[in-house]
């Protein structure tokens, strides 16, 4: 079962080395790039149909069976995870061949977003929490390198943010994985699993447990420290921005869940009351943020935070439909954050600016980008029949249902102000004539508009399929946050595993 | 049959926006079409359910959270419907003649029939997830239809407005329904009207009354929330005729309606909804009265006449119902047509304002008798339909005691009639009569039969229901009786005889009258007072919020990284002092050992280094130097604990980084700037003590606990499953190698991002600095000398030995690929430093790019092999392999993959340095071919001598 296992991240570094090495010409790399993507994406599916016929999959790498060895694992988060990734990356792939020009794939574009997805989806299947320490590393060198790319200087000030504050939480990560490695002597998140519960000294184990929410806790932008994420998200180029906006924070977000429901789940009165606050706080911030910008992708970037905040609700409730909600989340908003992100490219290119003030017109000159617009920007802002409904709706019954009014409350009020950002960036941008009296049109030089199109309308009818058809869905999350609340199936799989 | 019906409008949605290139006529009959259909549908299904059945249909869409597509027509449906439908096609007729010919019509036409599917499904909804969704439909696909005039600010703005408001109601819904279903059990509302007592009874019941209602007042624009519905009237007529007076904003009565067998009854329902429905009346109707913008007084006599549908639930009597529900029938015929001629006026004229109006009655005659039998209904004339479902609100009024006075209701109710007769009156007078004036802003005329074809209509309908009253009594028999569940049989007459309505009536029509003839001096005291406008509230209360919103932004977000870092590092030590005081730590096991001298001096060492690179790190190279001093601490620390592996990388590394930071610092000024205060510097270190504390003390009561260690299988394991007998080395590549895996390629492309974030430097603004900087002056005149030339060349080979060596014993001693990879880099970079970067270069043979890519491929590869045998990835093997003269020796895959992890370095680290000084050559290094400055050998007679 290894290969199923350890495809999806190979590939995109088997497909990184080939882009590489064809660096020179951008034509060639940028398909290329879009194969990996694909053979990516046929392999996610593979594993996921495995996990969803036999559950949770598990292998050990180099051979010497856990918690010794390093265990890559697939419990269907994981799954779901690694297909969503390998859908974003599709439409990534896509987009840049509309955006990518010679020089930055020269420079190495294609390569780095290649070792991205990789480490994203090593993250997701790891089984060790050292070895999720190395892809953060990965994730956290290649977002770097996106980010630089071009060289402005405000890319790189948002990039040296963005990697001062990232390496201050993995310092915490390290620390906190140093110190539950002496104190239980596994790194396996099994075996942690087992040894954690049944460790003597509780109050140390929530100390460590608290080290991790907090670097966990910068990765995935959570109230009070996301920080880097405005910083730096509406820097860099914009098929770059859709991939971090779609699936860095949610590694964060994915490792939150990980960690607080397979390894520290002995206080959650704790540790889950902590995490409902910074959920509330996060969806808070987060929204007002954004109410008090007026660049596309800034309005964009704080809303990231204001969602997050939600998926951390899920986890923070800590009950079946909750976590159903958060994984449902989770996939609902990488599609249509990214998405967004991709259509606020177009719109710059057809614009020349991301300025709400300084332009318009967009609706009447590209009707269909309008519509485009509209689908995804309705389900963040949780509009039936659109994904995000459903992802609002089942957490804000989950709140109720745990008789967690005021944060229930919250996340609607929250969808308010959301619908507000949203419909001012589609008055601005799109109904408003653009002030200076030009109207919208693509530059001719420079690559063709339509892979970038493409990969929108692509991720929107997937918002849309999610919106009507949502119960395949929701019966995944459903079943992803069984086998998370009790994880018997995991840990079975794993150190079962064993000769 | 009703999930076509109920769906024919969606499907048909996108027909409209692909005719409009056959033409407008096209396009507006591809509208018409599914509507017609839906109410072919609907007139077939009708006859059945006037017999009082209740027709069903169900698909399963989403049974996990107890949502299904179920549908269901009652009398209220069928009521709602047939007014949806049917208006529905007249403002498809009465819009192809109104939008003009630059307006994008397919775009108006689909987004008219999306609401249209998204009303339709909120009647038919027999499950209340399925209603909210439909609700929320509305809000869209009405922000849309105001919008639609997208040039015009007013109409960007009233659309977003009314979004935020009616969204807010249905978010409110969404808790209130989610309670409802909790209380019931069920989301269906078959089941849930069935359970009103326990609803009642429930304690959720005030919560879930109030969060529903607030959805129902949003969208019925009931006070406080009225003033989006004025706002939305900057939508071209047809949609205000349609959504704002007909069908969406009745969408809350419609609720109220349908919950009203579950929710009235009770003393909360009936002051909440008939308070809030009598100052809505009221203070709609006196609003409306001076308003100059005709649809501005449509609108606010539209919130008038909600506020009365809703008083009249409130009652919660049967006959306040059914007197409901025909006023319901009534205000849709009357308001509708009116909304019609006033943009019909508004069409020819060019003008809505009143006081600009007057005398069209010559001009316009058909347009003048079609609003005057309107507006006369409106105003409660006998003889038009208004008249008698006034006089039934009237005379439950006249009955209902209201917070324990008998009078207050009565008296109220007849000022919000005598208004409204007072404004209706206005609309006809100051419109149609007077003289014809010569100032239209365009000279007015009858429009095409199409366009008044639809309001004539909707007139004729207003005659009909007012002289022959029992036409209605079938459809308002039905629709009471689904309303409130009871079996009513009620007539309609003209006459009642001499009953308190009819003087309250009487009274109502005279003083209106009387009103409007005193209207310049009314108007005149109108405006010198002091009014809150709910639309200036409103948005103040927006600019507070986002004003709100900047000022804590920009606290906490203002750019400067030390911010952020010191949020970060309170934010650590709350949550660790949280978990620290939460108590659970568990009893130290073990005793502090006794600190030899060594270790103390060793700790010292740190701790003055670490302070003073604090102090000093504003000089580059002093700080630099100091950080040299404590990684080679560290290293002895590694020494002193016998960790051999550790130390020697440490110290490769430590030596690799000073040296590449020495080159970047050559580019740098060499002191940073101060960019903090004093009272920041204090604060930023208290706040560094304090987190430094915590780490510590964790550290501390860490080192005075027991710990577990899993070590033992890998000592055990190393020789025999990975062939080495050193640990680490074996752990690196063959137990955790996987680990190392990710790592090379975080190295690999570390050494690739320097070179092209050098790239784009150099074509950045940094390049201009770099270029005007003057490099002669601090230039020694010897960058090359002869002896260091010598002792780098001598030096080269026995690196390179000793790098091959620490690769091949890596596997059993102190050593691998990783220091191999860095020793030899070192040894290379001396090189550099001695000959300069050109003359090197020139004689290199490998690209550092390959060196990096060929590591991953190699020890990818050889992770992959394992593959073929059948083995997971990464799966070593070895042999002993005996070759004459040497010693039996042993060979591992894991080998080839530690030359995959030699390689990543060696490139990553020659990578950098090739990087950096492309900056010196931009910076204006000259390039030196030779390899030393002053070459001796040049001095020699015959000739030189190569190095």
């Amino acid at each position: 079962m290894s290969w199923i296992l350890a495809l999806p991240l190979l590939i995109p570094f088997v497909t990184a080395i080939a882009v590489f090495l064809l660096s020179n010409s951008p034509k060639m790399s940028a398909r290329v790039s879009l194969a990996g993507s694909l053979a990516g994406l046929v392999a996610a599916l593979f594993l996921f149909a495995e996990v969803a016929s036999t559950g949770v999959v598990a292998g050990q790498m180099g051979g010497w069976p856990a918690p010794f060895g390093i265990t890559l694992v697939a419990d269907m988060l994981s799954a779901i995870m690694v297909v969503i990734t390998a859908i974003t990356a599709v439409a990534v792939a896509l987009y840049a061949l509309g955006e990518i020009g010679a020089e930055q794939s020269r420079l190495g574009y294609h390569a780095l977003f290649q070792v991205l997805i990789g480490g994203v989806s090593g993250a997701f299947l790891t089984g060790d929490l050292f070895n999720l320490y190395v892809w953060f590393e990965v994730m956290l060198i290649s977002s770097f390198g996106l980010l630089i790319l071009g060289g402005r200087p405000e890319q790189i000030d948002g990039a040296v943010k963005y990697v001062a504050l990232n390496l201050v939480s993995t310092i915490l990560f390290l620390s906190g994985i140093g110190l539950l490695y002496g104190e239980t002597g596994t790194l396996n998140m099994a075996d942690l699993s087992r040894v954690v519960a049944e460790h003597p000294d509780q109050g140390m184990m929530t100390l460590i447990a608290l080290l991790f929410m907090i670097a966990f806790g910068v990765k995935s932008a959570v109230f009070p420290l996301f920080f880097w994420l405005p910083a730096s998200y509406h820097t860099p180029g914009f098929a770059v921005s859709a991939v971090f906006a779609g699936l860095l924070t949610k590694v964060g977000v994915y490792s939150l869940i990980r960690a607080f429901t397979l390894i520290f789940v002995s206080q959650p009165e704790v540790t889950h009351t902590i995490l409902l606050w910074v959920a509330g706080f996060t969806m808070v911030t987060g929204v007002l943020g954004a109410a008090a910008q007026s660049e596309f992708r800034r309005i964009l970037s704080f809303h990231i935070v204001s969602q997050i905040g939600y998926m951390v609700l899920g986890l923070a409730l800590f009950t079946p439909l909750a976590l159903v909600g958060s994984v449902f989340y989770l996939v609902h908003h990488i599609i249509v954050k990214a998405n967004l992100f991709l259509i606020s490219g177009i719109s710059q290119r057809m614009t020349g600016s991301g300025e709400l003030y300084r332009i318009g017109g967009l609706y009447a000159a590209a009707p269909l980008l309008a519509a485009l617009f509209l689908i995804p920007a309705f389900s963040l802002a949780g509009f039936p029949p659109l994904s995000g409904f459903w992802a609002k709706y089942v957490l804000v019954k989950a709140s109720l249902d745990a008789d967690a009014w005021i944060i229930a409350g919250v996340a609607l009020l929250v969808g308010l102000l959301t619908i507000y950002s949203m419909t001012k960036i589609w008055a601005e941008a799109f109904w408003k004539d653009d002030p200076s009296g030009r109207i919208p049109k693509a530059p001719q030089d420079g690559p063709p508009l339509w892979p970038c199109y493409a990969a929108v309308v692509f991720l929107a009818v997937l918002t849309i399929c999610v919106g009507l058809v949502p119960g395949p869905f929701l019966a995944f999350a459903e079943t992803a946050a069984t086998q998370l609340l009790s994880s018997d199936a995991y840990i079975n799989a794993v150190l079962g595993a064993q000769e | 049959m009703l999930i076509i019906m109920a769906l024919l409008p969606f499907l048909g949605a996108l027909l409209p926006s692909l005719m409009i290139r056959a033409g407008r006529n096209a396009c507006a009959i591809f509208t018409a079409l599914p509507t017609f259909l839906a109410l072919v549908i609907l007139l077939i299904l009708s006859p059945s359910v006037m017999r009082g059945e209740v027709l069903q249909a169900e698909l399963a869409w989403l049974p996990q959270i107890g949502l299904s597509a179920s549908f269901f027509l009652d009398g209220l449906g069928l009521l709602f419907a047939g007014m949806i439908l049917g208006v529905g096609l007249l403002i498809t007729l009465y819009a192809r003649f109104y939008l003009s010919g630059e307006d994008p019509m397919g775009q108006f036409y689909t987004f008219l029939l999306l609401f249209q599917g998204a009303m339709l499904g909120i009647v038919l909804s027999d499950n209340i997830l399925l209603l909210l969704v439909f609700w929320e439909l509305t809000s869209l696909s009405s922000f849309l239809l105001i919008g639609y005039w997208k040039h015009l600010p007013e109409g960007r703005q009233g659309a977003r407005m009314a979004l935020a408001v009616t969204g807010s109601g249905g978010l409110a819904m969404i808790a209130g329904m989610l309670i409802l279903g909790n209380i019931v059990g069920s989301y269906n509302l078959t089941d849930i009207l069935q359970a009103g007592d326990a609803i009642r009874a429930s304690d959720w019941y005030l919560p879930a009354l109030i969060l529903i209602l607030l959805g129902a007042f949003t969208k019925s624009a009931q006070f406080p929330f009225h003033f989006w519905l004025p706002q939305a009237m900057a939508a071209p007529t047809p949609v205000s005729a349609y959504l704002h007076s007909a069908t969406m904003v009745k969408a809350g009565v419609f609720l109220m309606a349908r919950m009203w067998p579950v929710l009235s009854g009770t003393d909360a329902w009936f002051n909440i909804v008939t308070t809030t429905g009598l100052i809505t009346m009221v203070l709609g109707a006196l609003i409306a009265l001076f308003k100059n913008d005709l649809k501005a007084l449509l609108a606010y006599s539209t919130v008038s006449q909600l506020g009365l549908m809703t008083m009249l639930l409130g009652f919660g009597t049967q006959v306040a119902a059914v007197a409901a529900v025909f006023h319901i029938i009534n205000h849709l015929t009357f308001k509708a047509a009116l909304f019609m001629t006033a943009g019909i006026v508004d069409h020819e004229t060019h003008t809505r304002d009143i006081r600009r109006l007057g005398g069209l009655r010559h001009l316009m005659p058909v347009t003048f008798v079609i609003a005057t039998i309107s507006a006369l209904s409106m105003a409660g004339i006998p003889f038009l339909n208004g008249f008698l479902s006034k006089e039934m609100m009237l005379e439950e009024a006249s009955h209902t005691g209201l917070f324990g006075s008998p009078s207050a209701l009565p008296i109220l109710a007849t000022i919000g009639a005598l208004l409204s007769v007072a404004y209706s009156f206005r609309f006809v007078v100051h419109v149609f009569l007077g003289p014809v004036r010569d100032d239209y802003p365009h000279k007015p005329h009858d429009p095409p039969f199409g366009m008044w074809a639809a309001p004539a209509l909707l007139a004729c309908l207003v005659v009909l229901i007012g002289v022959a009253p029992f036409l209605a009594e079938g459809i308002v028999t039905a629709a009471a009786n689904a309303v409130t569940g009871a079996d009513l049989h009620p007539h309609f007459k003209i006459w009642h005889g001499f009953t308190p309505a009819l003087w309250m009536s009487v009274v109502a029509v005279v003083s209106g009258a009387i009103l409007l003839l005193q209207y310049g001096m009314l108007d005149r005291v109108w405006e010198a007072l002091p009014r809150p406008e709910a639309k200036t509230i409103f948005d103040h209360l927006v600019a507070a919020v986002v004003a709100g919103a900047r000022r804590v932004t920009e606290i906490t977000h203002n750019g400067a990284i030390s911010r952020y870092l010191a949020i970060f590092t309170i934010a650590s030590v709350a949550l660790g002092w949280v978990a620290y005081s939460g108590g659970g730590l568990g009893p130290r096991t073990r005793d502090l050992l006794a600190v030899p001298l060594v270790v103390a001096v060793g700790w010292l060492m740190l701790i003055v280094a670490t302070g003073y690179v604090v102090v000093n790190h504003h000089h580059r190279f002093r700080a630099l130097v100091l950080i040299g001093v404590i990684g080679l601490t560290v290293s002895a620390g590694f020494v002193y604990l016998s960790a051999p592996d550790l130390a020697l990388t440490q110290i490769s590394v430590e030596t690799v980084t000073i040296m590449l930071l020495l080159l970047a610092l050559h580019f740098l000024p060499k002191v940073t700037p101060r960019e903090s205060s004093l009272a920041l510097r204090l604060r930023d270190g208290a706040i560094a003590t304090v987190a430094g504390l915590g780490v510590g003390g964790l550290a501390y009561a860490f080192l005075l606990r027991d710990t577990d260690t899993i070590s033992d299988y890998f000592i055990a394991n190393s020789y025999e499953g990975g062939g080495g007998t050193n640990v680490v080395n074996v752990i690196l590549v063959d137990f955790r190698g996987f680990d190392t895996y990710g790592e090379i390629i975080v190295l690999g492309i570390a050494g690739f991002l320097i070179f092209s974030l050098m790239h784009a430097l150099l074509d950045g603004p940094a390049a201009k600095r770099l270029r005007a900087r003057d490099y002669s002056q601090d230039r020694s005149h010897d960058r090359h000398p002869l002896m260091m030339v010598v002792v780098t060349r001598v030096l080269m080979p026995i690196a390179m030995v000793v790098g091959i060596y620490i690769f091949l014993r890596g596997h059993n001693a102190p050593g691998g690929g990783f220091v191999a990879g860095l020793v030899v880099a070192i040894a290379l970079l001396m090189q550099y430093m001695a000959s300069g970067f050109a003359w090197t270069q020139a004689r290199k043979r490998i690209e550092y790019h390959t060196l990096i890519g060929m590591g991953v491929v190699i020890a990818g590869l050889t992770g992959a092999g394992a593959w073929l045998f059948g083995q997971p990835f990464l799966t070593s093997a070895y042999t002993y392999v005996h070759i004459a003269p040497v010693e039996e020796f042993e060979l591992a895959t894991a080998m080839l993959f530690d030359l995959g992890v030699f390689l990543t370095v060696l490139g990553a680290v020659m990578l950098m340095l090739y990087s950096l000084s492309r900056i010196a050559r931009f910076a204006g290094e000259t390039v030196n071919m030779e390899p030393m400055d002053y070459d001796p050998s040049e001095h020699v007679d015959d000739g030189k001598v190569k190095v």
